[in-house]
């Protein structure tokens, strides 16, 4: 599937003679196939971002952060949290993400930051929680910059957490899958009003410990 | 120390180190180092039962973020229980306790400081250090206390020992030496080539019993030098040795007398009838003393001289429990002995009675400073001229334990109330009038009358009276769900966001009351639980045991309860000994600004679990009310 659309956006980048960056497509060479039940062998990237608006149309990215998991834990050295300078005024949105007109102006610029996540996401998994919003604003800004979207592969805990669901034919009630809801399942403790990087360290804690529960089997010794 | 961003914590993870400077004894740490170390912290995740062993381990300084851990001996005992935010270092752990291992009891989210990281922490900073240095010795005394009765088993030699010393050179003769002996009124004497103070040689020692057997019975001359019949080299102790290790060696050696080391030098002797004494304030000691005394007057003394006592047992490390139940055997001791005194003068009792204990005396749960809650359970068919007996009987016991400290009981529940002097029918017609109309007055009796326990006399007719009492309750709907609005009534000091409530006025101002508020809560949500089953235990950790027995509450769950109840009387226990240190009489409250951060932490959570369980009283006898 993965490869597929990459062809596809080879295609589509050679007949617009926009060539594809080198990063990016080094980037695909390295990522790995995940075997879940050796997860601990695999390094995974946990992104989260903060955005101006739920649409690429008329939003765009304010802030991002990410964690690394390696071995089956999250280090803490690893964690980013970039500011992007924005074109426009956050305006309201202001009130969601808490993010500041003045803060994000000290920012770095997308370019900058797509350079740093690709370097970081190289032989890695990514993981989100609701892949589907980042993604749409991440493939955007590395159309934008690289000349393709990401495609890179990818694991959503909220997907993980509805299948784990439904597959126990649990009803899913209304906010039954937001990031708090799932991490109160696995005894995960609360956390305090978000930023990308405390969500990105959320994801990851709850990503191990759908792992734990599902992937990996207990040696009582 | 030249920091870059790369190894110091994102300040958008402050949570992270907000956390941290919650751990003992990270919050010795400046906030800077902190978050460098909070940098280099891995997060784990593993699931209930998850085992970590000492001997294959990874290594560093695991943190719980949420979850809780149990650890095990390697012969499986369990040494400690602890949840979020308490560390273990398993090496470190394992050197002192080969085997010992950790058990995760909830799916625990892990921050894990790796091993270099940990002890590079450690090297710099002693504060830590010492933290968790002391950490070890004291899990592992813990568990050590689990096999013995601590007591006084673990008093120190220097208190014990005396700092006179005999001692003679080794060209004294026998006879000078007996002599020496007789006049200061010494058992021993040692042999020394000069006086300790200028650091002499300890060469030997000698006894009444050598002189006896290797000099007197083998008729050697007096005038022999000491040296000839003295024991060379003899076996010495350390001072820093404890009553215990003194035991040890000396039945192990079958000597009495040991001389004390210090530095390698002769400090003191210990005998053995210095550790007879010792013993003296043991808590089988005095309830046998009490059983010998024949006067109120001595009962008193013996009764004054409690608060001393309990601040000792309480130093030497005995807990919460034990301690209730040493006090209450005690007190149960003095009512014993105060029957006893007055049959003694009142002539033998008309037909048999029972001598009853409720409240905290039923339960075996007594601090200081309890009031009596006694009464009377007589035999059927007494005549009106025999009531008198019972009723200066009650007198002179009542009065006699106001004397040893125990209050006049405030609300009148003493055997002197004729209300609370009654035969078994009388009784029985009595709870019988409290289930039929669950008034409030009625489930306030309840809660006194139903922690029964026969202190002295004929005990089946408490268990008679008691198994009367709990066929009534058993699965009694209506009567649980009034006694159920009474457990309600008091929840513990917690408000929102878990912040300690404390009184706004009066005399305790910014205080707890432990007793009201957390305790009596427990003993109230456990009682209404074992009375709907029917469990005739009547002391709250032993209710709850029987109450997961018989799967009324799941194990966690009691668990939870005895351990809210054990940290809480801790707690009370040590406040109450502060208190008698500063010569004040024990109360019941406390500021909790005054306590160390670990403690406040452990009362919270009990207070949580308090809270919890209340809810479920709720539901289960009050739905829909």
């Amino acid at each position: 599937m993965l490869s597929f659309q990459r062809m596809i956006a080879r295609w589509r980048a050679h007949s617009n003679h926009t060539p594809l960056s080198p990063t990016l497509i080094n980037c695909w060479h390295d990522s790995p196939k995940l075997k879940k039940a050796l997860w601990k062998q695999f390094d995974f990237l946990v992104v989260d971002t903060e955005t101006s608006s739920l649409h690429p149309q008329d939003g765009e990215l304010l802030s991002i952060g990410w964690v690394v998991i390696r071995q089956g834990s999250i280090q803490l050295n690893s964690s980013r949290h970039l500011m992007i300078r924005p074109s426009q005024s956050v305006g309201d949105s202001a009130t969601i993400h808490q993010l500041r007109d003045c803060e994000l102006n000290e920012g770095i610029t997308e370019a900058e930051m797509m350079t740093q996540l690709i370097d970081a996401a190289q032989g890695k998994i990514l993981v989100f929680h609701h892949a589907s919003l980042d993604l749409r604003f991440l493939n955007a800004a590395c159309q934008r910059c690289l000349g393709g979207p990401l495609l890179l592969p990818t694991l959503d805990t909220l997907q993980i957490e509805k299948q784990r669901l439904e597959r126990r034919n649990q009803p899913i009630v209304q906010n039954a899958l937001r990031l708090g809801s799932c991490r109160a399942r696995y005894n995960l403790p609360i956390y305090p009003a978000h930023n990308a990087l405390v969500d990105a360290l959320a994801t990851a804690e709850l990503l191990i410990a759908q792992f734990s529960h599902q992937w990996t089997k207990e040696d009582k010794k | 120390m030249e920091t870059t961003a790369a190894n110091m914590l994102s300040p958008e993870l402050k949570n992270v180190g907000d956390f941290l400077a919650e751990c003992i004894p990270f919050e010795q740490l400046d906030q800077k180092e902190l978050y460098q170390v909070a940098a280099m912290m891995e997060v784990e995740y593993f699931r209930s039962g998850h085992v970590f062993k000492s001997d294959d381990d990874a290594g560093g300084l695991r943190i719980l973020r949420s979850g809780a851990a149990e650890l095990h001996s390697s012969d499986d005992r369990l040494i400690d229980r602890f949840g979020e935010t308490i560390s273990f270092n398993l090496m470190g752990l394992g050197q002192e306790q080969p085997g010992i291992r950790a058990v995760l009891i909830e799916d625990a989210l892990i921050y894990r400081l790796p091993e270099d990281a940990y002890q590079q922490l450690r090297q710099r900073h002693r504060e830590f250090d010492r933290f968790f240095h002391s950490q070890r010795s004291r899990r592992v005394r813990r568990a050590a206390r689990r096999e013995t009765n601590p007591s006084e088993l673990m008093k120190s030699l220097r208190d014990l020992m005396s700092p006179q010393i005999l001692w003679v050179l080794p060209a004294t003769s026998i006879q000078a030496t007996a002599h020496a002996m007789t006049e200061r009124r010494f058992s021993s004497a040692l042999v020394m080539d000069q006086s300790p103070e200028l650091g002499g040689k300890l060469l030997g020692i000698i006894t009444d019993r050598d002189i006896r057997s290797r000099a007197v019975a083998r008729g050697i001359s007096f005038d022999t030098r000491v040296e000839h019949i003295m024991s060379k080299d003899p076996l010495r102790i350390a001072a820093e040795g404890t009553l215990f290790d003194a035991t040890l060696m000396m039945t192990q050696s079958t000597v009495h007398h040991l001389p004390v080391i210090d530095n390698g030098q002769v400090v003191g002797m210990i005998t053995s009838s210095d550790l007879m004494l010792a013993r003296r304030d043991d808590p089988v000691f005095l309830v046998q003393h009490i059983r010998r005394q024949s006067r109120t007057e001595d009962l008193k003394s013996i009764s004054s001289a409690l608060p001393d006592l309990l601040v000792q047992w309480v130093h030497a490390g005995v807990r919460a429990p034990q301690i209730a139940n040493v006090l209450t055997a005690i007190s149960d001791a003095i009512t014993q002995q105060l029957i006893k005194l007055a049959e003694a003068e009142l002539g033998p009792a008309p037909v048999p009675f029972c001598w009853l204990g409720f409240g905290s005396q039923g339960r075996g749960e007594q601090l200081l400073g309890g009031d009596q809650d006694n009464a009377l359970l007589i035999a059927d068919h007494l005549s009106p001229s025999d009531a008198n007996w019972f009723k200066a009987l009650a007198k002179k016991v009542c009065d006699g334990l106001n004397d040893c400290g125990y209050d006049y009981c405030p609300g009148d529940i003493m055997a002197t109330n004729d209300q609370w002097r009654l035969t078994l029918t009388d009784w029985k017609a009595t709870v019988n009038r409290w289930m039929r109309s669950p008034t409030a007055d009625a489930v306030m009796r309840v809660s006194i009358f139903f922690d029964i326990r026969a202190i002295h006399g004929d005990a089946s007719l408490c268990s008679e009276l008691q198994k009367h009492m709990l066929q009534k309750t058993r699965g009694n709907s209506i009567f649980l769900a009034a006694l159920a609005e009474n457990v309600l009534e008091r929840s513990p000091p917690l408000g929102i966001f878990r912040r300690f409530v404390v009184e706004h006025t009066g005399e305790h101002e910014d205080q707890l009351n432990l007793k009201k508020r957390a305790v009596i809560p427990i003993v109230d949500i456990v009682r209404i639980h074992a009375l709907a089953q029917g469990i005739p235990e009547v002391n709250t950790l032993a209710r709850l045991q029987a109450l997961a027995q018989t799967k009324t509450m799941t194990i966690g769950d009691s668990r939870n309860l005895q351990d809210a109840l054990r940290v809480i009387q801790q707690t009370r226990l040590e406040g109450q000994v502060q208190e008698l240190k500063n010569s004040l009489p024990p109360s019941n409250y406390l500021n909790p600004e005054h306590l160390p951060k670990l403690v406040r932490k452990q009362l919270r959570d009990a207070f949580s679990v308090v809270v919890d369980a209340q809810k479920i009283v709720k539901l289960h006898y009050r739905p829909g009310l």
